[in-house]
């Protein structure tokens, strides 16, 4: 188990690390808001988390937390900004962002390293440290799942107008959509710095966009379930299809175009659909067929207005 | 059904809860409502007729806040809130149904109508503390009441997609109820039930006004309304064109007119 470990620790620290960025694309899209923010704030995370330790020699963990703190405030000025806009929109403004962040890191100077980027971030952040930062974050997207706030979230999402309707301040979830996904990529960016010790511009452009995303379509975008399955298989997939030599990059794609098509909610989603259907299938046998169930509607309509009105309308003609 | 439960009121009495002034909303050069004017008192149904396109719709969107007005006023409980967000008039207590059964999909019967009921979690004594008001799993009283009340026992684990359209209704009005309401407004809630269903939703709304729970129905089952209501509306092209009792609004030659053409009105 530890040779395992010691020959793969660096795909280990890239699931984990994947799983969090993938959770800041997640998060904000299961409150419908089409924001890659997330990989801009990476970014963020990684250039800050390095700077600091560097020039104040900070311990790891607090490097993560201060980068954490920033990214959210940025997050939030962020969605003070665009939030108002919605779909493509919204999304577009976000890739921009992100675009941004990687020419600031190109045109940082002495500050960021230039093109080059940042060498020599050695910090007391290990392994043990990433998985402990990443199980609690995780505990904290799960719980944000269940129970009141996974109810008004999924409500956010399918049906504003609904929601507003139940009291939920839609635009206050879209904002806290904004900073949390600002926090969490932020972390995935810091933590990526601080365990490798190097960061360069090519490591925080549109390529992380794309990664957050495959990974939360191909393992499921509404848990962070799927989450967890996108890390893990979109990590350890590339090394798995090195066999194929140059074929890798096409067998990648295929894998991609195919789950997209054949599983649009995902792995996850599937499993969640065939679990529904195994339930219904033991209701409906237990049941042996109920009153009120799909396909019982009746077509028994009331008296309408028209009828009414003619008959009312009759009477008053009778003499 | 048969048996007639209202007995023809004047509209005078008992407290006003929610009053409209002067409301209009245009959408361009669209008048949906225009210029209407009503109150609603507590503990009494009040119903709007109409024919499609008349503005039912439109005014039940602007006295929730989701719909703009362009001019007028809203009072509840004599407080303007013509200007406050949508999701503070849920916290005065208006809950509402809509025109197209409107459930979240990925939630069970159960989910759908705690989500109404968590508009009230945080209000009132003994709160269950932040992070079980957050998180918390357990299902409050006040759904397993809507549920009872709404013949929905048995659904509970049910998602929406598995549901006949009339129950998907009761659902809503079920989620309506758990918000524990003061003014309850439902746009068309027997559309797609049987008539056992309406006869079982109409007892229901009485019951309801029986606790002191105002409401505003727009339907278009006329049975259902005088059956029901103690006061109705009609509109038309965004005005009101008749009030009063609902057999006195149903023979008033302009409602006639309204649904049935002026040339059917001649002949008959």
């Amino acid at each position: 188990m530890m040779d395992f470990f010691d020959s793969n620790v660096v795909l280990v620290q890239a699931t984990f690390i994947g799983l969090v960025l993938a959770l800041s694309v997640q998060v904000p899209l299961r409150m419908g808001v089409f924001s890659f923010a997330g990989a801009g704030s990476f970014g963020i995370g990684a250039y800050l988390a390095g700077i600091i330790t560097i020039k104040y020699e900070t311990p790891g963990i607090v490097a993560v937390l201060i980068t954490m703190v920033v990214t959210a405030v940025i997050g939030l000025l962020l969605g003070l900004v665009i939030s108002r806009l919605a779909g493509l929109y919204l999304a577009m403004a976000t890739v921009a962002f992100d675009l941004i962040i990687s020419v600031l890191a190109i045109n940082g100077g002495e500050l960021t390293g230039g093109p080059t980027g940042l060498y020599g971030v050695l910090s007391d952040f290990g392994t043990i440290h990433l998985v402990i930062v990443t199980l609690v974050v995780l505990a904290l997207v799960a719980a944000s799942e269940i129970g009141r706030t996974g109810r008004r979230v999924d409500a956010v999402r399918d049906d504003p107008e609904l929601a507003a309707s139940v009291g939920i301040s839609v635009r206050r979830y879209r904002l806290v959509a904004f900073v949390v996904s600002g926090a969490l990529g932020g972390a995935a960016g810091a933590m990526n710095i601080l365990v490798r010790s190097t960061v360069t511009p090519q490591d925080i452009g549109f390529g992380l966009i794309v990664l957050a995303l495959t990974m939360i379509i191909v393992g499921g975008a509404r848990s962070w379930k799927g989450a967890v399955l996108g890390a893990v298989i979109f990590t350890w997939l590339p090394e798995l299809l090195t066999i194929v030599g140059d074929w890798q990059p096409l067998i990648y794609g295929i894998i991609v175009a195919l789950a997209a098509i054949f599983l649009p909610r995902g792995i996850h989603g599937l499993w969640v659909d065939s679990r529904r259907a195994l339930q219904r299938r033991r209701r409906e046998k237990a049941a042996g067929g109920a009153a009120g169930v799909a396909g019982d509607d009746d077509d028994d309509s009331g008296s309408t207005v028209i009828e009414k009105l003619k008959e009312s309308s009759e009477m008053e003609a009778t003499p | 059904m048969t048996e007639t439960a209202t007995t023809p009121v004047q509209d005078e009495q008992g407290t006003p809860v929610l009053e409209a002034r002067d409301v209009a909303v245009h959408f361009g050069g669209v008048k949906a409502v225009d210029g209407l004017s009503m109150t609603l008192r507590a503990g009494k149904i009040y119903g709007i007729l109409g024919p499609n396109g008349s503005g039912k719709s439109t005014l039940l969107g602007a006295m929730t806040r989701l719909t703009q007005l362009t001019r007028g006023e809203l009072l509840f409980d004599g407080e303007e809130y013509h200007k406050v967000p949508a999701s503070q008039v849920a916290k005065k207590r208006v809950a509402r149904t809509f025109q197209t059964v409107r459930l979240l999909p990925d939630l069970t019967v159960r989910d759908n109508i705690q989500l109404g009921a968590d508009a009230r979690t945080t209000e009132g004594t003994g709160s269950p503390g932040l992070l079980r008001t957050m998180f918390g799993q357990g299902v409050s009283p006040a759904v397993a009441d809507a549920i009872a009340r709404t013949n929905l026992d048995g659904f509970e684990d049910y998602y929406p997609s598995e549901l006949s359209y009339g129950t998907q209704r009761r659902v809503e009005i079920a989620r309506a109820i758990a918000m524990n309401p003061r003014l309850l407004l439902l746009d068309e809630p027997t559309a797609g039930m049987n008539q056992k269903e309406r006869a079982e939703i109409s007892k229901l709304l009485q019951s309801l006004r029986g606790e002191g729970l105002s409401q505003l129905l727009v339907e278009h089952d006329v049975q259902m309304m005088i059956d029901t209501c103690d006061y109705v509306f009609a509109m038309n092209f965004g005005h009101l064109i008749a009030e009063g009792t609902p057999a006195d609004v149903v023979r008033d030659p302009q409602v006639q007119e309204a649904y049935l053409g002026k040339k059917w009105r001649e002949h008959a």
